[in-house]
């Protein structure tokens, strides 16, 4: 079982070899289809769930415990696709969840800048300056939108196996490039990395159980134990750690939860001013 | 009578080759247990295993180089490696050396029994007593 995600700056081009690889390999295609999927088993809308993946939370957008929440619904579905075979997935952020994975290939596809400043702005006859800015501009979005959702950069090449620009190789090389890489021994599965894998897929799924009512949850899976930390004051912390153990508890599988409560220094300060 | 899958296991920790040996023999398969990687390397010189289940981080010697020696000298042996020290790198250097599986401490002898059924099984000597006895 091996996986393949697929990152890229330009959502067509990612797509188009996301399908070739798929095709090459005889592997499953996994992308933004799914969120129909998702959406209907959540009962959260594919609109939301598709500006979580693309908007960072804003004041008078989407808030950050309902992009938590969409993006944690989206995890445990994508997570849950790659326990099942051999899978390619582009546009659904698995490179960000699924970092500590080893028999995850991640691959960052840069397009060529006319390419993406023709998908950014269509039907515009941008100069070379204004479309090098809007670029700019968009990876800068695309920054912002990963270090809040997932506290890491997409656009930084190290979280990546390989990094392949469109600009110095054509598409089909590029497709050749990873269908070759995935061949290499560190990529395959293992009892340790399915083990993380699996792990992943339950620390998803407990977040979407806590995030609507703990947006502020930190959440570790290990086997049958999951490992949960949130912020509280003194004297709730017993009762907060009891919801949350029968909260999590409920999940198949998890046999023992263990809540750390964390003193909110900031609540506690402006309750101690009133 | 089948021949028996011949199976060595390698940990510096007493206890872990203590629990492992019987589970490991239920199995059907024949074991050696060591603690001191150089006799186990020793041992692995004079005899072929068909599947080595070996630590990661021991004193002088650590599992990869066991790792390497058993594949130079018999390809075809089925290596399993095991660390409390589990980490993407690790498990990539390991599996890129030619490792056949790697699990990470703390693992239940159910768990390393089934990764001794799937080598014998791609050895192409099948246990009878594989998993769930």
């Amino acid at each position: 079982m091996t996986i393949i995600a697929i990152s890229s700056d330009s959502y067509r081009m990612g797509r188009e070899i996301g399908e070739k690889i798929s095709k090459r390999l005889g592997y499953r295609y996994l992308d933004r289809e799914i969120l129909k999927e998702i959406s209907a088993g959540s009962g959260i809308s594919e609109g939301k769930l598709l500006k979580a993946l693309e908007k960072t939370p804003s004041a008078l957008g989407m808030s950050a415990r309902d992009q938590a929440v969409y993006l944690a619904h989206i995890e445990k579905k994508v997570i849950g696709e790659f326990l099942k075979d051999n899978v390619v997935c582009h546009g659904l952020a698995a490179h960000l969840y699924v970092l500590g994975v080893s028999h995850v290939l991640k691959v960052r596809v840069l397009s060529n800048p006319e390419v993406l400043g023709k998908e950014l702005a269509p039907g515009k006859d941008l100069s070379g300056d204004a479309m090098e800015k809007l670029i700019g501009r968009n990876e800068n979005a695309r920054k912002r939108w990963s270090l809040k959702a997932f506290s890491l950069d997409e656009t930084d090449p190290s979280n990546y196996d390989m990094v392949i620009s469109l600009n110095k190789i054509e598409i089909n090389e590029a497709v050749k490039s990873i269908a070759e890489a995935v061949g290499y021994k560190k990529f395959k599965a293992m009892s340790y990395s399915l083990k993380c894998l699996k792990d992943e897929e339950t620390a998803a799924e407990a977040r979407t159980i806590l995030f609507p009512r703990f947006p502020d949850a930190q959440v570790r899976a290990n086997g049958p134990t999951v490992v949960v930390i949130t912020k509280g004051m003194k004297r709730e912390k017993q009762k907060k750690a009891l919801i949350i153990k029968e909260m999590v508890g409920k999940i198949p599988g998890v046999n023992f939860v263990e809540v750390h409560i964390v003193n909110d220094i900031l609540r506690q300060a402006a309750e101690s001013l009133r | 009578m089948d021949k028996k899958v011949i199976v060595l296991i390698l940990d510096d920790e007493p206890i872990v080759g203590k629990r492992l040996k019987p589970a490991v023999e239920r199995m059907g398969c024949e074991v050696e247990v060591f603690e001191d990687p150089r006799e186990a390397l020793q041992r692995i010189d004079e005899k072929t295993f068909d599947i080595v289940v070996t630590d990661i981080r021991m004193d002088e010697i650590d599992g990869i180089e066991v790792l390497e020696r058993v594949k130079k000298k018999s390809p075809r042996t089925k290596v399993i490696m095991i660390t409390g020290y589990a980490m993407m790198a690790l498990a990539r250097e390991a599996m890129e050396k030619g490792a056949y599986d790697f699990i990470a401490k703390p693992f239940t002898p159910e768990e390393l029994r089934k990764a001794i059924a799937k080598a014998a099984e791609a050895l192409g000597t099948p246990l009878q007593n594989s998993v769930t006895q």
